[in-house]
């Protein structure tokens, strides 16, 4: 019979909960917005992959929490996202050396060996403009879904230029682009330049080596990503659900603890 | 310079500041005392209008365009000044406006709508300065922002804080996620004032930041449109631990500047023999090409 264990990723926008077999396989994950009881969330986000996996409660032989909001998750274990969303991107990416992670707040760069163990990292400072919410806030301004900004921009000729690296000023040149013109597409595609700008900043403080996989939120968004291999100046990877990558890392760690 | 008073006794000379947010005039004489001032928002098309606030600003002074002998633009929209007879950077005038009030000055820190800047200032001179113009925390949008989310005015804010000491910890730097914290703050049953105090002290606290790299030394003066607000200055005094001089109008420390400079100007042109004494000036509108987006 086979053993399984619970990832729970309570991060400052999204919670998310995987649940993996003995070999590091996805049964079935889910994401819901973190809300304010964190708490109450990662009981919702349990029952919800427990459901979806068609397993008891009992079935689940370790758990392990990780994100801004993870020590408030009943778990076995509890580890930091950066250690956990490099062992999930060990598992599905064995020859990444370098994760990008466009999160709700921020964005970091982690630096990993073969065996998924981190060597350097840099986080951002909580910023809009280096994270997902720069995106909510375009999609808002344009009246478009979050989900259609990547392949809106892919349309793009001529990229706007913004002067400015903050999403609160961003905002009001958003519109001033839009009265002046500029194609819905073309801003966009700005806006994933200015991300893409941000996040390249941190190549300062860690090298970049290839393979590199891009996670979190803002890896959805095919524009970003493409905006962001211009910038490296390489391909990149990106896993088919990049946003529960640190519950992965968060159940592997789980399972290698439960021995 | 014999027979130069009599050249310049009767000369004006103005200075003008478009900022991002708020645009200011102010007019001086040969003895580089000011006559007066205005102050007025910048707005999305005012910026094309300083022709209107030179217009407010020769009425307040009882003067004509052709009592002015020298204009000199600064901030942001100084480019769209024009009538000026020169631009020059806002850091400059900053100085010697701030200088001209508070001759001792040596740090001056100003806090504009939308940047705020450190000045090193030695016997009236710009020694060294820094900038923040990247980031809306640490300057007056994150207060206009903080405004919106609580649906108060700006000086409301202000008075509202003082009524505490004991301000709540902000911790997001980010003018975005801190609107979050704010709203959760009050939901967890935090005290208003207390909240508010907290916000004015995360600004002041980055600004410091920056002003600490330079070395903050005594006196130290505090402009913008900012420092007119009474819990920012609580709240700067609290950080940097000495006390802050606040000019009377903290706005005008630009336009005095360029009023003083263009003064200087003026004297350098009447000595060196090439000042025209009889000019054919207008009040124009500035006509802003929006141009073509870069490409």
């Amino acid at each position: 019979m086979s053993t399984y264990y619970l990832g729970i990723d309570i991060g400052s926008v999204g919670g998310k909960a995987v649940i993996i077999d003995d070999s590091g396989k996805i049964m079935t994950s889910s994401v819901v917005p973190s809300g304010t009881n964190y708490s109450t969330t990662a009981t919702m986000l349990k029952e919800d992959v427990l459901s979806g996996a068609g397993l008891k409660p009992a079935d689940i032989k370790a758990s392990g929490s990780t994100g801004t909001g993870g020590r408030n998750v009943v778990a076995d274990s509890y580890h930091g996202v950066i250690v956990c969303n490099a062992r999930g991107v060990n598992l599905i990416f064995p020859a990444a050396r370098t994760i990008v992670d466009i999160g709700g707040q921020g964005s970091q760069l982690i630096d990993i060996d073969e065996n998924g163990q981190v060597i350097n990292f840099n986080a951002s400072e909580i910023c809009a403009t280096g994270s997902a919410r720069l995106l909510q806030l375009v999609a808002r301004i344009l009246q478009l879904n979050i989900k259609d900004l990547g392949p809106l921009s892919l349309k793009s000729m001529h990229p706007s230029s913004f002067s400015t690296s903050c999403t609160v000023f961003l905002e009001t040149e958003v519109i001033t682009r839009i009265a002046q013109g500029d194609k819905p597409e073309d801003i966009v595609a700005g806006i994933h330049h200015s991300i893409a700008d941000k996040v390249s900043a941190l190549t300062r403080g860690v090298s970049i080596r290839p393979e590199v996989a891009v996670i979190g939120g803002g890896a959805l968004d095919i524009g970003l990503v493409q905006s962001i291999e211009e910038k490296l100046g390489l391909k990149v990877l990106v896993p088919q659900n990049p946003r529960v990558i640190a519950a992965l890392g968060a159940a592997l760690i789980a399972r290698d603890r439960s021995g | 310079m014999p027979g130069m008073d009599n050249l310049t006794s009767h000369l004006y000379f103005a200075g003008i500041d478009i900022g991002s947010t708020m645009s200011k005039a102010a007019v001086v004489d040969a003895e580089s005392r000011m006559l007066a001032y205005v102050v007025g928002p910048t707005g999305a098309e005012h910026r094309l209008y300083a022709n209107k606030l030179m217009e407010d600003i020769l009425r307040k002074a009882g003067l004509t365009l052709s009592d002015i002998a020298y204009i000199i633009s600064t901030g942001y929209g100084r480019v769209n000044v024009p009538f000026a007879d020169k631009q020059i950077t806002e850091l400059t005038c900053h100085a010697k406006g701030v200088a001209a009030l508070f001759p001792e000055v040596k740090t001056a820190i100003d806090i504009g709508g939308q940047d705020a800047k450190v000045l090193k200032i030695k016997n009236g001179r710009l020694v060294d300065f820094l900038t923040n113009d990247k980031c809306a925390a640490g300057t007056g949008r994150f207060l206009e922002v903080t405004a919106e989310t609580l649906g108060l005015e700006l000086d409301e804010m202000g008075r509202i804080s003082l009524q505490t000491d004991s301000p709540v910890k902000i911790n997001s730097l980010c003018t975005i996620f801190a609107q979050q914290e704010i709203i959760s703050r009050l939901s967890e049953g935090e005290l208003l004032p207390d909240i508010l105090a907290g916000v004015y002290i995360a600004i002041a606290t980055r600004v410091v930041k920056l002003a600490r790299q330079l070395k903050v030394e005594m006196p130290v003066v505090f402009t913008g449109g900012v420092a007119k607000n009474a819990g920012m200055v609580k709240a700067m005094e609290a950080v940097l631990g000495v006390p802050v001089l606040v000019p009377q109008e903290p706005l005008i420390t630009g336009c005095l500047g360029a009023a003083i400079l263009a003064r200087d100007e003026a004297f350098k042109k009447v000595q060196r023999g090439e000042y025209e004494a009889h000019r054919d000036k207008k009040l124009t509108e500035a006509r802003i090409d929006f141009g073509e987006k870069s490409r």
